[in-house]
């Protein structure tokens, strides 16, 4: 088991998704568990490959968008021959705010979270704030991500700020948590609070801890 | 007195003159200033040209602007469809290419002076140069090849096409835009443009693996800039860091000004560059939405304490958001001209 995660966890780093899915197939056909493959292999592989991220930032961009494709194309393969359904920990409907054409920083987040056991709903690109919430009721998602790359579509008015106000309206708030993320948060760890959002994450793996919390949150 | 042009020229050579060079850039808010709609704003390159004159004048920096906003490059690749806002930036609305036989479908203008789309920036460098040329730099900002599929095609699909798809689909790509890279700079320059920013996030590690910027992003740098000269040209990685990679672009390119990131250490990138050319040290401008005066000042002299021994030195912004309060721009400027002053015995 050592050697796989190992020999993953260098796949990965390399952006090689041809070697790392080799070495899964190998090891399915090795007869390690599909659950083992997912919690004992794939997720610790992102969390080694975000650390590298936060503490000396020297992965790069492109190692995380694979690492993160990678591990949700593994996952849904290896879901499938679970034993037993996993329990899903939760839903979240995801999309870039009205305005906003950058889908690289959702379709990353998708993947880790997929990786986790959460649901995504993806809404895609330039996404009106009601559609967010209508969305996320007609779903029964417990979390609203928003990705913003601009500061216009991270602080607008048809941003987070009117999604909280729709949720206050209807009065979901206690049921349907909001957070953030892209750019002008990364430049500004307050914005999120100026936004009104319950959270904001700086990479997607801490996005996943955070949005788990949510979840959890929510079902109490 | 002393222009712009004199500071950054100074600044370059590694003289003195009365302060460090302030590139501050303002680019929507001429909107504002002219008490227009966004979208009208951009209609008409008479417009943009008076309002970065007056802006200019009004705060005192050094330095003109000949860039509506980034989409103009796809629209100068056949895309029809901007995104217009109220309150920031226009956005590419429509991606040109979406499937591989699009790229290859995909035809470079021949000629980007006479191109519809470059008519009012046109106009526009025109007005400048007519006013304030030689005065105060004019700058352009052109895309990269390994950058500017991301708005032909968007980043998702290009990172996956980079990192995933066939060499030859994505050779060809790279092949077109640094054909077109090297005719709009052209355009660029013959238009009277001083200052040439070269785009490339894909030449910063933040985005790419060291070896990555080694084999692929280096050479395309190389392909793009050797034919054209690298006269004005100055590295910026769309507010990535690029201190890891200083060293092997200035020996690689030569390029003369490295516009770094908000999260670069400046004195780390000054030692790098070591005299070799000018270090912009850029300010996180998106804290100027809510920093007190008293922040800004102390983040302004932080900067330039950094940067300012041994000269050869520039201040600079990012794309200043249209939010930022006119209070926190001068406030900021302010600082800059005081902290930034080159007395005659700091050398
Ligand atoms: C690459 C880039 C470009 C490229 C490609 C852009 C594109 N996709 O179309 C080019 C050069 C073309 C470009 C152009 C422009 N850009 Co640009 N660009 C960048 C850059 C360098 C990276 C943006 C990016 O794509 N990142 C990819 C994402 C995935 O990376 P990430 O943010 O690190 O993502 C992580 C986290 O944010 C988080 N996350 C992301 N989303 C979410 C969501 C949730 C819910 C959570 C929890 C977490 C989360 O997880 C991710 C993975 O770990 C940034 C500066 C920077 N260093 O960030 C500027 C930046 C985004 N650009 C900016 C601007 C202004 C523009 C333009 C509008 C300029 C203009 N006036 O025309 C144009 C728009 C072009 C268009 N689309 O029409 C500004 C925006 C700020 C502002 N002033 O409003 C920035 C911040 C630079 C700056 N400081 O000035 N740009």
């Amino acid at each position: 088991m050592k050697e796989i995660i190992a020999a993953y966890n260098e796949a990965i780093f390399d952006a090689n998704r041809d070697r790392a899915l080799k070495i899964i197939r190998e090891a399915v056909d090795n007869g390690v568990a599909p659950e083992d493959i997912v919690f004992k292999v794939v997720v610790p592989a992102l969390e080694v490959m975000m650390k590298g991220v936060s503490e000396t930032r020297n992965v790069s961009l492109a190692q995380h968008f694979l690492a993160a494709q990678i591990a949700a194309e593994v996952t849904e393969d290896m879901v499938a021959r679970f034993r037993k359904a996993p329990a899903v920990a939760g839903s979240v409907v995801i999309g870039t705010s009205q305005g906003d054409f950058h889908g690289l920083g959702k379709k990353i987040i998708s993947g880790c979270l997929k990786a986790l056991m959460i649901e995504v709903i993806d809404l895609g690109l330039n996404v009106p704030p009601e559609r967010f919430v209508d969305e996320a009721v007609a779903h029964g998602a417990q979390v609203i991500a928003i990705s913003s790359m601009m500061v216009h579509t991270a602080l607008g008015e048809n941003g987070c700020l009117k999604v909280r106000q729709i949720l206050k309206q209807r009065g979901l708030e206690d049921k349907i948590k909001v957070i953030v993320g892209g750019a002008p948060y990364r430049h500004d760890p307050n914005l999120y609070k100026v936004v009104r959002a319950d959270a904001w994450a700086e990479d997607a793996i801490t996005a996943g801890k955070v949005i788990a919390g949510l979840i959890k949150g929510v079902r109490k | 007195m002393i222009s712009g042009m004199d500071r950054l020229v100074a600044a370059a050579k590694g003289e003195t003159s009365d302060r460090v060079p302030v590139f501050c850039n303002l680019i929507d808010q001429g909107a504002k200033e002219l008490g227009m709609t966004i979208e009208e704003y951009y209609s008409n390159g008479e417009y943009v040209a008076e309002a970065q004159l007056r802006m200019r004048e009004k705060y005192g920096y050094d330095n003109l602007w000949g860039l509506f906003y980034v989409g103009k490059e796809a629209e100068l690749m056949g895309c029809g469809k901007i995104i217009f806002a109220t309150d920031g930036p226009p956005n590419v609305g429509q991606m040109i290419l979406k499937s591989y036989d699009d790229i290859d479908r995909l035809v470079v203008p021949q000629d980007i002076s006479s191109h519809p789309a470059f008519q009012e920036p046109l106009k526009c460098l025109n007005i400048l140069k007519k006013e304030a040329g030689g005065k105060y730099p004019v700058c352009a900002y052109v895309t990269a090849s390994m950058t500017l599929p991301a708005i032909l095609m968007g980043m998702e699909k290009w990172m996956e096409l980079l990192l995933t798809g066939p060499a030859a689909v994505r050779d060809e790509l790279l092949e077109k835009c640094s054909d077109f890279f090297k005719k709009e700079i052209t355009a660029y320059r013959n238009a009277g443009a001083d200052v040439i920013i070269y785009a490339n996030a894909f030449g910063s590690t933040d985005f790419v693996p060291m070896r990555m910027f080694q084999e692929l992003s280096l050479p395309w740098m190389e392909r793009d800039l050797k034919p054209v000269g690298t006269d004005g040209v100055v590295y910026y990685c769309g507010g990535a860091r690029m201190n890891a990679v200083l060293g092997q672009v200035i020996e690689r390119l030569g390029l003369g000004t490295y516009y770094l990131s908000p999260f670069d250490d400046i004195a780390e990138g000054k030692k790098i560059i070591g005299g070799r050319g000018l270090t912009c040290g850029v300010i996180n401008d998106i804290r100027l939405i809510d920093w007190s005066k008293e922040e800004i000042r102390s983040e302004v002299k932080r900067m330039m304490d950094a940067g300012k021994p041994g000269r050869k030195f520039l201040f600079g912004t990012l794309v200043m958001p249209y939010v930022i309060p006119e209070e926190n721009i001068r406030a900021m400027l302010e600082a800059a001209y005081e902290f930034g002053g080159l007395g005659g015995d700091d050398k």
